[in-house]
């Protein structure tokens, strides 16, 4: 029968599809915009696993940080990659710890300026 | 492209606020000398009150005579110069790049308004070409200065809306328009774009002396 083949090839590629790892980083391409109500721009261009090849950065900590907000400073041997940004930073400035969006801007921008590589200008990642 | 980029938003931009900052204090200052030494009598007629009067009587659409007989030139004057502050002050790209740098924050518009917006901006720098060209008076009294006064001006929106949209190279682009933003704001205390800190004071001075002295309106 037709439809029972179809339905064991749909069944077949999904099993394929999640097991190749369809949520991992590898794929990552561009910067989850989700969170954000409404975007203006197009999410940044971010390859995760080529990103941190070509950077050289192995610690994790180095993008997804811990940060002690009583002591104010960034727990150096603790890293956050099983959260999501979001899950701590608001959309909205709270106290001293920035937005999302300024979050990520500077996050990447600092790193960019202080390594003297990467991009810095709003159209090298957000592009159109 | 990013040397560039670092040197125009880091060093040359701080140039810029040194620049225009001390350069309208300088040209605000020598106008007070010049006036004190050459025409004390001018300080003695102002008058806060009257000042304001004209100011904002000439602020109001076709309330002036001058404007209502020159409908479209007053028009287009009136609406460039509101895009001309409304388009880069209240882009959200900018406004971003202020709160990163000093935490400076206001609400933005939409793009594609400002998108809007540049284009009217650039609509009327070419109707202000096409005018210095075609009107004879206002062709008697042109000189190159003018043409160059209206491409520093026109530069970065052009630049900007270019660099906006990506269209072709857009770090040359980008970068393009930060330079050209940075000397239009070098340009304002020292050349004719200085009617930015200037026209409010002789404004000021005629509605004070057609208010106290002539007891008639002054627009």
């Amino acid at each position: 029968m037709i439809p029972k083949i179809y339905s064991i090839v749909i069944a077949i590629t999904l099993v394929l599809y999640l097991s190749t790892g369809v949520l991992s980083q590898e794929d990552m391409l561009v910067i989850d915009n989700r969170p954000f109500a409404d975007t203006t721009r197009p999410n940044a261009i971010f390859q995760h696993d080529v990103h941190n090849e070509k950077a050289e950065i192995e610690d994790c900590a180095t993008c997804h940080h811990v940060y002690d907000e009583d002591k104010g400073e960034f727990i150096p041997d603790q890293s956050s990659e099983d959260q999501r940004c979001y899950e701590c930073h608001d959309l909205k400035e709270t106290g001293k710890k920035p937005g999302l969006m300024k979050a990520f801007h500077l996050k990447c921008k600092r790193c960019h300026q202080e390594q003297k590589k990467g991009p810095l200008m709003c159209g090298d990642c957000h592009r159109k | 492209m990013n040397e560039l980029y670092q040197l125009l938003t880091g060093p040359m931009l701080w140039l810029t606020f040194f620049v225009f900052t001390f350069g309208t204090l300088y040209k605000l200052l020598s106008i007070l000398v010049l006036t004190i030494q050459k025409e004390p009598f001018i300080m003695s007629v102002f008058s806060f009150k009257y000042g304001m009067r004209s100011i904002l009587s000439w602020m109001t659409p076709f309330k002036p005579v001058s404007m209502k007989k020159h409908p479209v030139l007053s028009s287009v004057i009136y609406v460039f110069h509101i895009c001309l502050f409304i388009a880069p002050l209240f882009l959200m790209a900018h406004i971003t790049l202020l709160d990163e740098s000093w935490g400076l924050v206001w609400p933005s518009l939409s793009d594609s308004l400002i998108d809007y917006l540049t284009l009217i901006v650039l609509a009327c720098c070419l109707f202000y070409f096409i005018r210095r060209l075609t009107q004879k008076e206002v062709n008697y009294l042109t000189s190159q200065s003018d043409y160059i006064l209206l491409a520093i001006v026109a530069l970065p929106f052009f630049t900007g809306l270019m660099a906006y949209h990506q269209w072709f190279a857009y770090g040359f682009f980008l970068n393009l328009h930060i330079l050209s933003g940075e000397i239009m704001l070098m340009a304002i205390p020292f050349t004719r774009l200085s009617h930015m800190i200037i026209s409010p004071l002789t404004r000021a001075y005629m509605g004070s002396e057609f208010g106290e002295i002539r007891h008639a309106k002054d627009w």
